[in-house]
C-alpha cells in the first residue's frame, strides 16, 4: 500500500496542473454545496426564530369594527371585547376546541419605587399567557390561579424595568417580594422576566381580574389569547374562525356573517404555512446542491477520462515490464480516490469556514426595524454530518467515475497502448 | 529449446486486412545472440511483439520454455513478461516523470519486491552501467545513450531469460550504438541471456551471432555469423550508419 501511495504521489507531483484541475473541480463542488446549504439554513433558521416567539397552537384575536350596518348599528361601529365574550370563548360552545383563555386588558401606568419612576403598560392576563407568548421568566414566578381567584395585586416586570426601579442596580432580583406603587395602589412584585433587547417593550403583567377591577372603567379590551387543539387543517381552522366570529357578533349585535369584527392571528396556520415554505426552500436548496455536486462529479470524470487517455502510452510501458491489468486499475482508482478525498476535504473545510464567516458577519447582524430587530441570517451552518456525507458522496462518485476509463485502460493490449502517443 | 514458433500467422484487420506473418517457423536456443533483419513492413517488429507476448497471433503455435503461449489472459501474460522477458525499445519507453532509478525499479515493483531490495538492486545495476551519478535524473535530462542504458538496466534487473530489443540503436549515433551493442554482447556472454535484436541495419546485425532474415512475412535465410563478417555493407569493423 505504501508503495502504491508513493507511486501515486510521484505521479501527482509530476503532473501538477492535471492534479490541480481535478482537485479544483472536486473542492469547488463540495465547497459550493456546503456554503449554499449553510446560507440556506441561515435564512431558514432566521425565519423560524423570528416566528418562534409564540406557542404554535394558539391564537391571538383582535376586535375590529362592523363592516355593515345591522340592527340599528352603523357601519364602522367599533367592537370591543367584554366579559361576556370571555365567557363565550371559555364556555361550552367551543370547549371542544379551545383549551385555555387569556383575555388581555391593558392600561398605561406609572410605577414608583422609593422615588424611581417608570412608565409602562400594565396588561391584565391569565396564567396561560406566559406559555402563549413564551415569556422568559428569570426570577420568581408568573401569575397563578390563586392570584386570579383572590384578585391579588401582584405584578411581573421585566429585568430592565426592575433595574431602573432600583436606581440602576444590576442586582435587580432583590425587588422580587417587595411592594411597588402602581399609580395609587401597592402591588407586590412576584416575578421578573428577561427583557428582550430586540423588542422595545417593557409591559408589566398582573392578574386579569385585578386589572379589570381597578381599571375596567373607560377601558376597552381589544385583545384576547387562547390555546386550542384539534384543528389540523387550514380548512378546519377557517371554519372554526367563522363560527367563532359569529358567536362574538351575536354578543355585540353585529351581523352574524360580518367577518370584520374579529381579526385572528392564528399561530397554528401561520406555522403550517411557514413549514410548507421552509420545506419548499429546503428542497430547492437540496436540488441545487445536488446539481452542484453533480457538476463536480462530471468535472472529475471528465478529467479522469482525459488523464487515462493521456497516460495510455505510460500504461503500455508498465504492462510491457509486467504490470497486470488489476494493478493498472488499482493505480487509477486509488489515485482518483486520493485526489477526490484530499480536495474534497479541503472543499469541505473551505465550506465550513465560509459558513463560519457568514455566521460571524451576517449571522450576528439583526436588522433594526424600529419597533423590533429581525434576524435575516441565523446560524448559517450545516451539520458536520451533512458536510461529511456530501464529501463522501463526491468521493464515491468520483471513484465510480474513474472506474470506467480505468477499466478501459486496463483492458487495452500492451502493444496498442505502446503505439499510442 | 527456449523459443519455438510453428507456422505462426498474424493478420491485422485495420480496414484493409494485412497479412503480416505468413507461417513463421523459428527456433532459438537458450543463450543465443540473434538478430532479426528485414525491410520495413517485413513483419520483424510484429514477430518480436509476439515473442514478447505484447501481441497475440492468429494461428500456429508459440512455445516459450516448452509452454504453449496462446490465448493467455492479460494477467498471465504480464506474469511471463515480468519474469522471463526484458524489453529494450527504439524510443527507450522510459516513464518521463520517474527518475532513472525509479524507472529501473519499476519491474521489481510489479513483482512485489520490497522497497529496500528494489532500491539496492537498482543501484547495483546503475553502477554496472556507469550511471550512478544519474540515479536521480529524469529521462529528459539524459542523453539518448544514457536513456538506453537505463532501459537496459530496467530490462536486466529482473534477470530475464530473454531480452527483446526492437531497433535498440535506432535513435542513437554510431558511437553510442556500438556501446549499446557491446553491452548487449556482454550480457549475452556473462549472464547467458538470450538476446533477440530486431534491426534493419546490417552493421547492428553483424554484431550478433546469428542473423535471421525475414521477408514478406516469412523467414528467409538464417546465417551463422560467429566471425561477425556477414555485413555486405559495413565490413567487419563495426556499425554502419
Amino acid at each position: 500500500m505504501r508503495d502504491l501511495l508513493q507511486e501515486i504521489w510521484s505521479t501527482l507531483r509530476q503532473n501538477k496542473l492535471r492534479t490541480a484541475l481535478t482537485g479544483f473541480a472536486v473542492a469547488w463542488g463540495v465547497f459550493m454545496l456546503i456554503a449554499l446549504l449553510g446560507a440556506g439554513n441561515g435564512l431558514l433558521n432566521a425565519l423560524m426564530s423570528n416566528n418562534g416567539n409564540f406557542l404554535t397552537n394558539s391564537m391571538a384575536i383582535y376586535s375590529g369594527s362592523m363592516s355593515k350596518p345591522y340592527n340599528g348599528l352603523k357601519e364602522g361601529t367599533n367592537i370591543y371585547f367584554d366579559s361576556k365574550d370571555v365567557k363565550t370563548t371559555a364556555g361550552p360552545l367551543f370547549s371542544q376546541v379551545i383549551d385555555q383563555v387569556s383575555p388581555m386588558l391593558m392600561h398605561s401606568i406609572t410605577m414608583d419605587y422609593n422615588g424611581q419612576q417608570v412608565s409602562t403598560t400594565l396588561c391584565g392576563v391569565a396564567p396561560v399567557h406566559s406559555d402563549i407568548e413564551k415569556i422568559p421568566m428569570n426570577k420568581g414566578r408568573f401569575i397563578d390561579k390563586i392570584d386570579m381567584d383572590e384578585c391579588r395585586k401582584v405584578i411581573i416586570i421585566d429585568s430592565k424595568t426592575a433595574s431602573q426601579l432600583l436606581d440602576d442596580d444590576p442586582d435587580y432580583a432583590k425587588i422580587v417580594g417587595r411592594n411597588i406603587n402602581v399609580d395609587k395602589y401597592a402591588f407586590k412584585v412576584v416575578g421578573i422576566y428577561e427583557a428582550d433587547e430586540s423588542m422595545y417593550q417593557n409591559d408589566a403583567y398582573a392578574p386579569y381580574p385585578t386589572v379589570h377591577t381597578i381599571y375596567s372603567k373607560n377601558n376597552y379590551m381589544y385583545r384576547m389569547f387562547f390555546t386550542f387543539h384539534g384543528l389540523e387543517t387550514e380548512k378546519a381552522n377557517k371554519e372554526f374562525q367563522k363560527k367563532y366570529t359569529r358567536a362574538i357578533n351575536l354578543n355585540h349585535n353585529a351581523s352574524p356573517d360580518d367577518e370584520n369584527t374579529v381579526y385572528f392571528w392564528n399561530r397554528f396556520t401561520q406555522n403550517m404555512q411557514m413549514n410548507k415554505a421552509v420545506s419548499i426552500v429546503r428542497t430547492a436548496l437540496w436540488i441545487i446542491g445536488l446539481f452542484t455536486l453533480l457538476s463536480g462529479i462530471v468535472g472529475v470524470s471528465n478529467i479522469m477520462l482525459i488523464t487515462v487517455k493521456e497516460r495510455t502510452h505510460e500504461f503500455g510501458i508498465r504492462k510491457a515490464i509486467g504490470a497486470k491489468p488489476g494493478s493498472i486499475l488499482r493505480l487509477i482508482i486509488v489515485e482518483s480516490i486520493v485526489i477526490t478525498a484530499f480536495f474534497g476535504y479541503i472543499g469541505m473545510l473551505g465550506g465550513l469556514i465560509a459558513n463560519q464567516i457568514m455566521d460571524a458577519t451576517l449571522g450576528n447582524n439583526p436588522i433594526d426595524l424600529g419597533i423590533a430587530q429581525v434576524n435575516m441570517f441565523l446560524n448559517p451552518t450545516v451539520g458536520i454530518g451533512v458536510a461529511v456525507k456530501a464529501t463522501v458522496t463526491l468521493i464515491i462518485a468520483g471513484t465510480i467515475a474513474g472506474i470506467f476509463p480505468a477499466r478501459k485502460a486496463a483492458k487495452v493490449r500492451p502493444i496498442e497502448a505502446l503505439r499510442a502517443e | 529449446m527456449l523459443i519455438e514458433l510453428k507456422d505462426v500467422n498474424k493478420t491485422y484487420n485495420n480496414g484493409q486486412p494485412l497479412h503480416v506473418l505468413k507461417g513463421v517457423n523459428l527456433s532459438i536456443e537458450r543463450g543465443e545472440f540473434v538478430s532479426i533483419m528485414g525491410a520495413s513492413g517485413s513483419g520483424k517488429s510484429t514477430l518480436l511483439n509476439i515473442l514478447g507476448i505484447l501481441d497475440n497471433y492468429d494461428s500456429g503455435e508459440y512455445f516459450l520454455n516448452g509452454k504453449l503461449i496462446k490465448g493467455l489472459s492479460e494477467r498471465a501474460a504480464a506474469e511471463y513478461r515480468n519474469h522471463t522477458i526484458g524489453f529494450i525499445f527504439q524510443s527507450f519507453n522510459l516513464i518521463q516523470f520517474k527518475t532513472a532509478i525509479e524507472n529501473i525499479e519499476l519491474p521489481l515493483f510489479y513483482r512485489g519486491t520490497n522497497r529496500h531490495t528494489r532500491h539496492n538492486l537498482a543501484m547495483e545495476y546503475l553502477e554496472r552501467l556507469g550511471l550512478t551519478d544519474w540515479a536521480g535524473h529524469f529521462p529528459n535530462e539524459m542523453s539518448g545513450g544514457q536513456k538506453q542504458r537505463v532501459a537496459i538496466a530496467r530490462a536486466l534487473i529482473t534477470h530475464p531469460q530473454i531480452i527483446l530489443a526492437d531497433e535498440p540503436t535506432g535513435a542513437l549515433d554510431s558511437k553510442t550504438s556500438l556501446e549499446v551493442m557491446e553491452l548487449l554482447k556482454k550480457m549475452n556472454k556473462e549472464e547467458n541471456i538470450t538476446i533477440i535484436v530486431v534491426t534493419h541495419e546490417s552493421g547492428v546485425a553483424n554484431e550478433t551471432d546469428k542473423i535471421i532474415h525475414i521477408k514478406d512475412g516469412v523467414i528467409g535465410s538464417i546465417e551463422e555469423n560467429l566471425r561477425h563478417d556477414a555485413s555486405p555493407f559495413g565490413g567487419a569493423d563495426g556499425i554502419m550508419k
